[in-house]
């Protein structure tokens, strides 16, 4: 009997031995702290891939083991999460933490061990260290890229004059800098430029200022909490019948539980955005309707338009490339995401020399026809109306805001 | 003479472990233990020894890593002149504070140094050239020829650091100074009446530890490759600094320095190994259990384990 479990145990031994070592994959992600919801989703889509490539055979044969931890969006954290990953994990592969804060102190490091460091929307972390082995997901390029759409819907309506409300921190600075920059080459006429300290809860002195400046175009830049106190104060107040488009970079309307809370309020204004249903980008709507099931099991992000799938693009690109290049290799890797379009389920990507998309697809959509405490409809296109990029377009602006609001 | 063999000790351990082909992970995990025995030490000097309970470490720390920022920024100082820059301007800031808050007392006092936080968090938010909110980035300089990265050189420069604290530390316990101070704790105006001079003692406390703590931020820029101020003035300093000499015992020099590494450690660990919101249970757990079990903290209860002994004898 001992002798047959001997036997059996070596047999069981030989096997696990015959079997390839996975290829290990290696990053933290912000699933606690003030990133901490949206990487919990973020993860969620990666894990998918994950499970996904592992039920098709694995990468090059070896089934993938990947590797998490928490950085706690605490960028102190992540310079030893990734050392560890690298020196005591042995991994074979790495991916950004979500966000520009948690990356930036990893880019010398990689750039010092010439690692392939695939980015996960995080804005400009490159623009020092000039890293060519990065390659980031996020839609949008430099500050430009934000806004040049809103700004063009803008002149199609006729617009000749603009007002700017944003955060007085620097990220909203810099975004509004380059709104302003393209308003000017666009020839429109600032009539109200306020930037407000980050704690103010109280918008309605601005909103009746913007109201008196008689603006055809309203660009914000504002963060979560500032974006639904705005929301509400034009809902009280109006912006007045001169207005033809209100919005632009206002962070947090992308969120569920704002878009939920806000409701009717939300109908007109035009938001950026990186991804609304209604895209056509293959494979995208099966990737939510599978992400859908399990973040009601993980208790995450019910909708994941805004992060999920560009999570799940990152493991289809370095999919691509392993696939193509039979390789794991990092430097054959990157040259081969440097050299080809990669497919993904957010559609076409081209990566520049600097690592950031050729061609920056930020989406510009109109809410539409959104009634209050209704998740579901989301779910579906037209209640966001895409307006730009010019290939993805679904519709035509509705101005003026006032009207587009139904009021 | 047992205590300098330990500082000999402890600095030859550090560097011949960083020369070693020891795996860099350890450095940096080893790096962030060591920064809060800094900043344990620095805190137990006034809320320790004083008993004036300063929830202001993260302001002191930050304004220690802002100003090596703009030191390496401006001229490209080396890291020996941004630490003693970045001590002198927390010193000062320390001293600062003390004058305006030292008057008040307990939770009045505390809160007054959360204040402080506040106000150095948001004059760096508004300031542009040390990259404002968004942070800035920077790029290292090479390493020493000795060592290997420039990780393990930290790691080295912050065990030097972390010995110099503690032999401030234990220079004020034993000193006049410390008598003073634990005067002050016990009670204030008996002290005055008894002809302490209160409010400078006060001062040279909160300057002394300001510095300390100061000189712990000035590395950091270094060790990240970048710096924001969300991070750099997170309370989270704060509480910690203020939990190490809580569990290892505030009355003795050796009490911040066991926490902080009880502490720094179980919280390297839990980083990689639980590595999701139960993180930071695990450290409360940890708190309230060393609060109930052992008031005193570890020296406390080693003391008592001492005594239990020889009474049963």
């Amino acid at each position: 009997m001992r002798l047959a479990s001997f036997v059996l145990g070596l047999a069981f031994s030989a096997a696990a031995l015959a079997q390839p070592a996975p290829v290990k994959i290696g990053m933290s992600m912000p699933q606690t702290g003030s990133l901490g919801a949206g990487g919990k989703a973020a993860l969620l889509a990666l894990q998918m891939w994950v499970d996904d490539v592992n039920a098709k055979g694995g990468l090059l044969g070896r089934r993938i083991e990947f590797i998490v931890y928490d950085d706690q969006t605490n960028p102190a954290l992540t310079p030893g999460i990734y050392t560890k990953l690298l020196d005591v994990d042995k991994v074979d592969l790495i991916i950004a933490p979500y966000g520009t804060v948690p990356t930036a102190p990893i880019m010398p490091l990689v750039k010092q061990r010439g690692l392939l460091l695939m980015g996960n929307f995080s804005f400009q972390v490159n623009h020092t260290v000039k890293h060519d082995m990065w390659f980031n997901n996020s839609p949008w390029t430099d500050a430009s890229s934000w806004s040049d759409g809103f700004i063009h819907i803008g002149q199609k309506a006729g617009a000749k004059t603009i007002a700017f409300l944003a955060a007085d921190q620097e990220f909203a600075q810099n975004l509004a800098n380059g709104a302003r920059t393209l308003a000017k080459k666009a020839g429109l006429q600032t009539v109200y430029d306020q930037n407000y300290p980050p704690a103010t809860v109280d918008f309605s002195a601005m909103i009746r200022a913007i109201r008196a400046a008689r603006p055809d175009i309203v660009f914000v830049m504002s963060y979560p909490n500032d974006s639904v106190a705005i929301v509400r104060a034009i809902n009280e107040i109006g912006v007045g019948d001169s207005v033809k488009l209100f919005g632009g970079g206002m962070v947090g309307l992308q969120f569920t539980p704002n878009m939920v809370s806000l409701g009717s309020s939300l109908n007109g204004i035009v938001n950026y955005n990186s991804y609304v249903p209604g895209v056509k980008y293959p494979g995208i709507e099966d990737f939510l309707q599978r992400y859908a099931k399990r973040a009601l099991e993980a208790k995450v992000d019910p909708l994941g338009f805004y992060l999920p799938p560009f999570n799940y693009a990152i493991g289809q690109m370095l999919e691509q490339a392993i696939n193509a290049t039979k390789s794991l290799d990092h430097r054959k890797l990157a040259d081969y995401l440097h050299k080809h379009e990669m497919q993904t389920i957010v559609g076409p990507i081209r990566f520049g020399p600097d690592g950031e998309w050729a061609n920056p697809r930020v989406i510009h959509a109109q809410f539409r026809g959104v009634v209050d405490k209704d998740m579901e409809q989301f779910r579906h296109p037209g209640r966001q109306v895409i307006l730009w990029p010019e290939q993805y377009k679904i519709g035509e602006a509705i101005v003026p805001f006032e009207k587009a609001r139904g009021k | 003479m047992k205590f300098w063999i330990g500082v000999a000790a402890t600095v030859a351990l550090a560097a011949g472990l960083a020369l070693s082909g020891t795996n860099e992970y350890f450095f940096y995990a080893g790096y962030v233990v060591l920064q809060f025995v800094v900043l344990a030490t620095a805190w137990n000097i006034l809320g320790g020894y004083a008993g004036y309970v300063n929830f202001g470490t993260a302001a002191f720390f930050g304004i220690g890593a802002y100003t090596a920022v703009v030191l390496f920024k401006a001229v490209g100082a080396p890291l020996g002149v941004q630490i003693l820059a970045a001590a002198c301007a927390s010193g000062l800031l320390g001293f600062g504070t003390g004058l305006l808050t030292l008057r008040l007392r307990g939770i009045f006092f505390s809160i007054a140094t959360v204040a402080v936080i506040f106000i150095m968090h948001t004059a760096i938010v508004n300031w542009r050239y040390v990259g404002g909110a968004t942070g800035v980035q920077l790029l290292r300089p090479p390493a020493m020829p000795l060592f290997d990265s420039y990780t393990r050189m930290l790691f080295v420069v912050m065990a030097v650091l972390a010995v110099a604290g503690v032999c401030i530390a234990r220079y004020i316990e034993v000193s006049w100074i410390g008598r003073g101070l634990r005067a002050i704790r016990d009670s204030e105006e008996a002290a005055e009446c008894s002809g302490v001079p209160t409010l400078k003692l006060k001062l040279f406390a909160c300057t002394v530890s300001g510095a300390l703590m100061g000189a712990a931020g000035a590395p950091l820029p270094m060790y990240m490759s970048f710096l924001e101020p969300a991070s750099s003035f997170d309370l989270n300093y704060s509480v910690s600094a203020l939990a190490m000499p809580m569990i290892g015992g505030t009355s003795h020099w050796l009490g911040p320095v066991i926490g902080a590494i009880l502490l720094g450690s179980v919280q390297q660990i839990v980083t990689v190994t639980i590595s999701n919101e139960i993180n930071v249970l695990v450290v409360g757990v940890l708190l309230v259990v060393f609060v109930v079990a052992a008031p005193d903290g570890v020296l406390g209860l080693l003391r008592k384990l001492k005594w239990l002994h020889r009474s049963s004898r």
